[in-house]
């Protein structure tokens, strides 16, 4: 047999080279698929279980379509008839949708249990999160687009918005809790396995809402609280020339302002709070990473990364200057 | 004085006679769910009322107790309400599944169809409705 070449259908061939994307869109840091916590774990043993009676009940379904128009298309008697309807009709979906129920309700009380470790209040704010630790000793913590959280224990958010309705969600750990203004929400998360994950807001909120991201590390629980205890300090001072004239710069630009970076005349509040800016893993939600070249990037613009952003460009400033906002920013670990 | 059934005069429109309460009876359809309806909005409201302002005063508990005591009541009303139209409908006696045909006794006997079924679906609602005061027993 020799293989005829045919050139049609690229369509086709196109679409198969997208099925191996799709599934490698299962693994990762961002997959309700791949649980790395308690709550995930419970969601994706619902969705197999959903996924699979469904395809049973499709499967049974259809059996039944081919049964009735091919192997049997007689006229069927009355009992079976009316056996069929009491049987398939009320019986089996009461008991089926009961079932459903009964497990439903019975996930609930471990999804929605009571936190034993950190309260971390996280507000939505256009497009980007501000995040507060609530200390056991009643101090706060402030940092922003960055949450971590100790394996093991169960965190609590207190859920808040600014403006307009966000959800918070990192799918990795568990489902998602919209943010109302005005409105505390709560919820809590069981943590199992450290990494890096990826939370998404997953409530349309304005033209930057698909950039509004964080970062999500589930880390150790000493790694944790050696962590929040560094978090909890002051910036540290610049260390070089390059950073000392950023840090000049970043006041006299009028970027305190906006930002707060402890230690400092910044106090602002407006936008988040850089006091370790330098020590996270991505800028300004997800947008960006931290290498110098994206500070520079994202303060030359910000309106080029995420539209709508609700802070000023800088492009008046000259590459050096920039460079040395730069070269401060990365330095605030 | 002592005539005997049969020779009484027949009404002239002895069907529509007999069957003279369907007015009534359409109401009586309707009995099923309307309990229903209130299981449901007396169950939730009750709970969210005492989660949003008694949880401190009183243990769940009690108000578990009175809920399912009132649940308890409502199915055998259903029930009873279901087996009054089942009576109606009189599929046992007549055989017919359907009535399609209009006449008094048809309708009334349809009437009794339905309200059987809608007791039926009223019943397993409150069940379901229920379902959640069993399983969980907080306000959480
Ligand atoms: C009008 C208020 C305002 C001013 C002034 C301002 N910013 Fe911002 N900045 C914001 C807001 C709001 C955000 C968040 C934007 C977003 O992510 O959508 C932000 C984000 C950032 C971020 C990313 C923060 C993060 O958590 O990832 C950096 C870095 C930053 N600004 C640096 C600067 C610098 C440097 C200046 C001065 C040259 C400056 N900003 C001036 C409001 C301001
Ligand atoms: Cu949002």
């Amino acid at each position: 047999m020799t293989p005829t070449p045919r050139p049609a259908r690229p369509r086709y061939r196109h679409a198969l080279w997208l099925a191996p994307l799709l599934l490698a869109a299962c693994e990762g840091r961002q997959s309700a698929l791949v649980p790395a916590g308690e709550d995930a774990r419970i969601l994706g043993d619902l969705f197999w279980v959903m996924l699979i009676g469904a395809v049973l009940l499709w499967i049974g379904m259809n059996g039944l379509f081919y049964w009735a128009t091919r192997r049997s298309p007689a006229p069927h008697s009355q009992t079976l008839a009316n056996w069929l309807v009491i049987i398939g009709g009320i019986l089996f979906p009461t008991v089926t949708l009961g079932a459903l129920l009964v497990y439903g309700l019975s996930i609930m009380p471990d999804l929605r249990a009571t936190g034993d470790g950190p309260v971390i209040r996280v507000t939505g704010e256009q497009w980007w999160w501000r995040v507060e630790y609530e200390r056991a000793d009643g101090t706060t913590v402030t940092t922003a687009n960055e949450i971590r959280l100790p394996a093991g224990v169960r965190s609590t958010f207190l859920l808040d918005s600014k403006k307009v309705i966000h959800s918070f969600w990192v799918p990795s750990l568990g489902g998602k809790m919209d943010m109302f203004p005005g409105r505390v929400t709560e919820m809590t998360l069981g943590p199992e396995r450290p990494g890096i994950y990826r939370g998404q807001c997953a409530e349309f909120c304005g033209e930057s809402h698909a950039w509004m991201a964080f970062e999500a590390e589930v880390m150790e629980p000493e790694d944790f609280d050696a962590w929040l205890e560094a978090e909890a300090a002051d910036a540290m001072p610049p260390e070089g020339d390059l950073a000392q004239r950023g840090a000049a710069l970043f006041l006299a630009q009028g970027c305190g302002a906006c930002h707060a970076v402890r230690g400092t005349p910044a106090v602002g509040r407006v936008g988040p709070d850089l006091t370790h800016v330098g020590s996270r893993h991505s800028l300004a939600a997800g947008r960006l990473g931290t290498s110098a070249e994206d500070f520079v990037r994202w303060v030359a613009n910000p309106g080029a990364w995420k539209p709508g952003a609700e802070m000023p460009a800088y492009a008046h400033l000259s590459d050096a200057q920039l460079a040395a906002i730069a070269a401060y920013l990365e330095g605030l670990e | 004085m002592d005539r005997s059934d049969h020779d009484r005069q027949p009404h002239p429109r002895e069907d529509e006679h007999e069957f003279a309460e369907e007015r009534e009876s359409l109401w009586r359809i309707t009995l099923g769910p309307t309990i229903w309806a209130f299981h449901f909005a007396i169950s939730y409201a009750a709970v969210s009322v005492y989660c949003f302002r008694f949880e401190r005063m009183f243990e769940m508990g009690w108000l578990r107790a009175g809920l399912i005591a009132m649940t308890l009541a409502m199915l055998v009303a259903i029930a009873w309400i279901g087996w009054r139209a089942f009576l109606r409908w009189d599929v046992r006696g007549t055989g017919e599944f359907s009535n399609p045909e209009g006449s008094a006794e048809d309708r009334h006997q349809f009437l009794g169809h339905a309200g059987f079924l809608l007791a039926l679906v009223s019943f397993i609602g409150v069940v379901y409705d229920t379902l959640p005061l069993i399983l969980l027993g907080s306000c959480r």
